[in-house]
């Protein structure tokens, strides 16, 4: 993936090996979102939702009670956004600010999703040992990590 | 958050039980290992509209000390900060400032 300015317009260049992996990983995390507990998902719904208040249990309950609803459907609207702008074609523009805050924030949630799943700690290098069981999951994490990062270093200058 | 090899000790914090209407609310965030410091930087930019060196030093604080207070105001203003901010993906909480 390519990430840059042409005549004003910010724009994301994906390979279509790309796009197809970005699908799948759309598809993975709406699964996740909707599907079962069991497999770590509620370890992942639980870091895409956390708790609000640190030492308040029972504030922590009702503050999720109100949020959760209106954080899932933002996921489930950006979720579908970026699908369709993904289309088949392999190039998004990001020019418009609601654009690249949802694309930035859709990379965001795979991170979590990825990251949870494979208890990354702060040490995490992007190093991938081709006989680690997780090889591909790991290698597809630090893909998005440097997506992100190239996104968000144009959108700051 | 990723990018240096620093341990990081989340200071402890003492939780308040009696409740004082003039003492203001703040929203925290809290260090976690995915997030990436240039995203956590970003986001306070434009969750904020916080200058890129205001955001920067708070992202550091929030690597170095494992917190850092984003933000203060009303109990209500704080909890849609932390929305705002789980809609980032951040781990923030709010709590009333001791």
């Amino acid at each position: 993936m390519k990430v840059g300015r042409r005549k004003g317009r910010l724009r994301l260049r994906l390979e279509p090996v790309e796009v197809q992996l970005l699908h799948s990983l759309f598809a993975q995390l709406e699964a996740v979102l909707d599907g079962p507990d069991g497999d770590g998902a509620e370890a992942i719904r639980g870091r895409l939702v956390p708790d609000g208040y640190r030492d308040d249990p029972k504030a922590a309950d009702e503050f999720r009670r109100l949020t959760a609803d209106t954080l899932r459907a933002e996921r489930d609207e950006r979720l579908d956004a970026c699908r369709a702008e993904l289309a088949e074609s392999g190039e998004v523009d990001i020019t418009d600010p609601e654009a690249a805050r949802r694309w930035i924030q859709v990379l965001n949630d795979l991170r979590l999703a990825f990251g949870t799943r494979l208890g990354v700690t702060e040490d995490d290098r992007p190093y991938v040992d081709p006989d680690d069981p997780d090889a591909e999951l790991r290698a597809i994490y630090h893909w998005l990590s440097a997506v992100q990062d190239s996104v968000v270093s144009e959108l700051m200058g | 958050m990723p990018s240096t090899a620093t341990p990081e000790t989340a200071e402890e914090i003492e939780a308040g039980t009696v409740s004082d209407p003039d003492r203001p609310w703040i929203t925290v965030v809290w260090n976690d290992p995915i997030n990436l410091m240039s995203y956590v930087t970003h986001v306070f930019m434009t969750v904020f509209g916080y200058p890129k060196p205001k955001a920067e030093k708070l992202m550091l604080d929030v690597h170095h000390r494992g917190r850092a207070v984003v933000s203060s105001g009303t109990r209500e203003r704080m909890e849609l900060d932390v929305h705002t901010l789980h809609g980032y993906g951040l781990w923030a909480t709010l709590e009333q400032q001791t």
